[in-house]
């Protein structure tokens, strides 16, 4: 209704004083409003109102070029996120300490070099304002710490503590920048996606317990997540990454029946050159 | 190389059969919903997911129970999420008020291309300002409750508000023939548009300011 009404307006002659993020177009409009202008009333206290659209003017410009430098720094967070992420998917029982020690000072230099710079453009203030612009980053700097944890010692990193591993890096005068919970969640939603690649991968190497392991924990954080979706802001995202989620257990559980059941059909002709075996493609473990 | 594989998984399947209780289902991939079955994990809530099943094949006897720490991170989400939900609520019943004056004030509005005086059209458009002023003024105390949340919760008052200034400025406009500015606005609604509060004139960057011609 408030629609239509306003469409109503519009069908009248309107001069429009739209107000763009470029500061050049303020006297160019002015100007037009001004010769456009032939009734009696005329714009008065005109140099104040070119005064103070220059004020708003020049805060868009400074708050739409802090958003550019935020959305750079969580660009280059979420780069090296990634590469954390996919050195962690190389670990096997051989590699593990070396992996998991490269991994740690990798997470390190993304706190100390990346987010390190998005405290700095936050100062403290705008944490919501601006929270589109680095949430994509921070997201995936959540599912890197978090997988790198589960890997390290089988349990989950809590928000606590990640956000007491970022605190040293803001000023203490200032408002720390802290993950808030929604970011923390999307991240942990992507973490089931990199940890059931994981468990498959486990599988294809022969490490089924450890497989499992991975798979009751995805499902414990499944069951978490469940109750917590439909309560989330801007929950659309979330709905999006639960069903993804629940896909990847399943298909971590069918390749898991797979070695199982059909193992046990298929063990007389077990080798990986029989086309029929569920092995083909698989590389040779040595036990 | 191939002994070796075979031995593997005849290892694993050995072990699988001194499971105490040998069920189908730990075997059978879970992929239709099992609504009649028990959960083996017992919990305060019924848990109709569609994983209910697959939970019951974490047969293994030393498997742990999900964590309590696990646990009560997520329980202190769920009343974080909770809270936040309904003050968001809250905040979307006092806009829903505002959003009723504001249309109360534009219809009035309208009698101004009827050629109806001025005077007359602003009145009853004014008398709408005061209600908004104490809308605002709840909207004030709702949003005082979550301080640095402002924008959080921004999007749900933003195109509304937005509307409102642009009225106020059509009808001062209309009174004086002079522009609405800032702190005028401010004080028509009585509240703080300020960078403490956070509220932000310009929302989003785009803001229409329409002068009307009027014949």
């Amino acid at each position: 209704m408030l629609c239509s009404s306003s469409a109503a307006i519009k069908r009248i002659s309107v001069s429009w004083l739209i107000m763009a993020n470029n500061s050049n177009f303020k006297s160019h409009r002015l100007s037009r409003s001004e010769s456009s202008t032939k009734r009696p009333r005329t714009m008065s206290t005109h140099s104040s109102l070119k005064d103070a659209f220059s004020s708003y003017a020049d805060n868009l410009n400074a708050l739409n070029e802090k958003r550019e430098r935020i959305v750079k720094a969580s660009r280059d967070v979420t780069m090296n996120s990634k590469k954390v992420i996919f050195q962690v998917h190389r670990i096997s029982k051989a590699n593990r300490e070396e992996v998991l020690e490269k991994a740690e000072k990798d997470l390190a230099a993304v706190r100390d070099q990346h987010i390190s710079r998005l405290v700095k453009e936050l100062q403290g203030t705008d944490f919501w304002k601006l929270r589109r612009a680095y949430s994509p980053g921070v997201q995936e700097y959540v599912e890197a710490a978090t997988f790198f944890k589960f890997c390290q010692t089988g349990t989950l990193l809590n928000l606590d503590e990640i956000n007491a591993s970022l605190l040293p890096l803001s000023d203490p005068s200032l408002e720390p920048l802290q993950i808030n919970l929604l970011d923390y969640l999307l991240g942990l939603a992507d973490l089931t996606g990199e940890l059931m690649r994981l468990a498959i991968g486990r599988i294809s190497d022969g490490e089924v317990e450890y497989s499992e392991r991975i798979c009751r924990f995805v499902r414990d954080i499944y069951r978490e997540l469940t109750l917590l979706v439909p309560l989330m802001d801007d929950g659309s995202d979330m709905k999006t990454k639960m069903d993804t989620m629940l896909q990847s257990v399943v298909k971590r559980e069918n390749a898991c029946f797979s070695v199982r059941v059909r193992g046990s059909e298929y063990i007389p002709l077990l080798g990986s050159s029989d086309p029929s075996s569920f092995l083909v493609g698989v590389s040779d473990v040595e036990l | 190389m191939k002994s070796a594989l075979r031995n593997a998984y005849y290892f694993t399947l050995s072990r699988y059969s001194l499971n105490p209780n040998p069920s189908l289902l730990h075997i059978v991939p879970f992929i239709s919903t099992f609504p009649s079955l028990p959960s083996v994990l017992s919990r305060n809530h019924p848990f109709r997911s569609p994983l209910c099943a697959t939970l019951m094949t974490g047969g293994d006897s030393d498997s742990p129970q999900t964590s309590p720490s696990l646990e009560k991170q997520f329980e202190k989400f769920r009343v974080q999420l909770e809270d936040s939900g309904s003050l968001r609520e809250r905040i979307r019943a006092v806009v829903l008020e505002i959003e009723s004056a504001t249309r109360l004030m534009q219809a009035s509005l309208l009698l101004v291309h009827q050629s109806k005086p001025i005077p007359e059209v602003l009145q009853k458009a004014n008398s709408q300002i005061n209600v908004l002023k104490d809308l605002y003024n709840k909207l004030a105390e709702v949003v005082r409750e979550c301080p640095g949340q402002y924008y959080r919760y921004h999007g749900d008052w933003r195109s509304e508000t937005q509307m409102v200034v642009s009225l106020l400025a059509f009808m001062h406009w209309l009174e004086t023939g002079n522009l609405l500015m800032h702190t005028e606005a401010e004080e028509k609604l009585g509240c703080m548009f300020r960078e403490q509060f956070g509220f932000c004139f310009r929302p989003g960057g785009l803001s229409c300011w329409c002068l009307f011609h009027v014949k």
